[in-house]
């Protein structure tokens, strides 16, 4: 096994080291939070924990990455 | 009531016209909501729609009427979400934005669980070879190789038997966590807050017995 995917089963085994919300904070705030991404806008420091709990929570991971393609889809349209 | 109309006012100025548009004609009562409902669902039915074709390529047991089924049915009870928590939009973003993310949870959701159905949760440690590091010099396999004793000895012996369980289904056997809330009559919050006090565990005592664990990196 090469060494990327022993540290990802690492990670995914011990989560983030930063401090991190959890997952109904991080849906309460996901909208806001992509908007200020696809804005350019520092969306990290705005929502303190959100990116730590993406790293962390693969289900939330996946529905901010949708959320992001779908929104930032309708913006080039 | 009044929490409500002071949440009004406080959020109103930042609105744009659109979300405000949206937030008037949903409104119970308001002449023409009947046509914004349904718009609405078609705006939720869009991004379940969205969300089932980007999990498609990993879901191929499902056929497209299955699909469209999910999506629909993800559509609906987005609506639900939606229309019941109204009046916790705080105009924080664009109201589509905000209900969006109603409808691509629920189709996440509920195609986790769909392919996950029929499937018995592997509750024991399945997954120690992706710790094996190959083709490392001697040194380093030897020092890897006490990092997962350590890790395993730490399993076994610092987390409750329900962190454990929690940690060893999400983190090491990839069990979705909206499925292992379902079959365990909980919810995703519980679940990550068990979870994350295994991981704080785990840190705490690999860190006090020195090994460094800034060699870790975002799961993918």
């Amino acid at each position: 096994m090469d060494r990327p995917d022993r540290k990802q089963a690492l990670g995914r085994l011990l989560g983030p080291a930063a401090p991190e919300i959890g997952c109904d904070e991080c849906f309460d705030e996901l909208d806001r939070y992509v908007e200020l991404e696809l804005a350019g806008r520092d969306a990290d420091a705005a929502i303190p924990g959100l990116r730590a709990h993406l790293e962390g929570c693969p289900a939330c991971r996946e529905e901010h990455e949708s959320l992001r393609a779908l929104v930032g889809g309708d913006q080039v349209l | 009531m009044n929490a409500h109309a002071t949440n009004a006012r406080t959020t109103a100025p930042l609105l744009d016209a659109e979300s405000r548009d949206w937030l008037r004609a949903l409104r119970a009562g308001e002449p023409g909501r009947e046509e914004a409902v349904a718009r609405l669902h078609a705006l939720l039915l869009r991004a379940a729609r969205f969300e089932v074709a980007r999990r498609r390529p990993g879901l191929p047991h499902l056929r497209g009427g299955e699909l469209d089924d999910i999506a629909l049915e993800a559509a609906d009870d987005a609506l639900v979400s939606v229309l019941r928590r109204l009046d916790t939009f705080r105009g924080l973003s664009r109201f589509t934005t905000w209900a969006y993310k109603f409808a691509l949870l629920e189709a996440a959701v509920k195609l986790r669980k769909r392919a996950w159905q029929g499937r018995e949760l592997p509750l024991e440690p399945e997954s120690w070879a992706l710790f094996a590091a190959d083709g490392l010099a001697p040194e380093a396999e030897a020092e890897q190789r006490e990092l997962l004793g350590a890790i395993q000895a730490a399993i076994a012996e610092v987390l409750t038997p329900y962190q454990r369980r929690v940690l060893v289904a999400l983190a090491l056997n990839g069990v979705p966590i909206d499925v292992l809330a379902e079959r365990t009559g909980t919810t995703r919050g519980a679940l990550y807050k068990a979870l994350h006090d295994a991981r704080r565990k785990l840190r705490r005592h690999l860190a006090e017995r020195g090994f460094p664990l800034d060699d870790t990196e975002e799961a993918s």
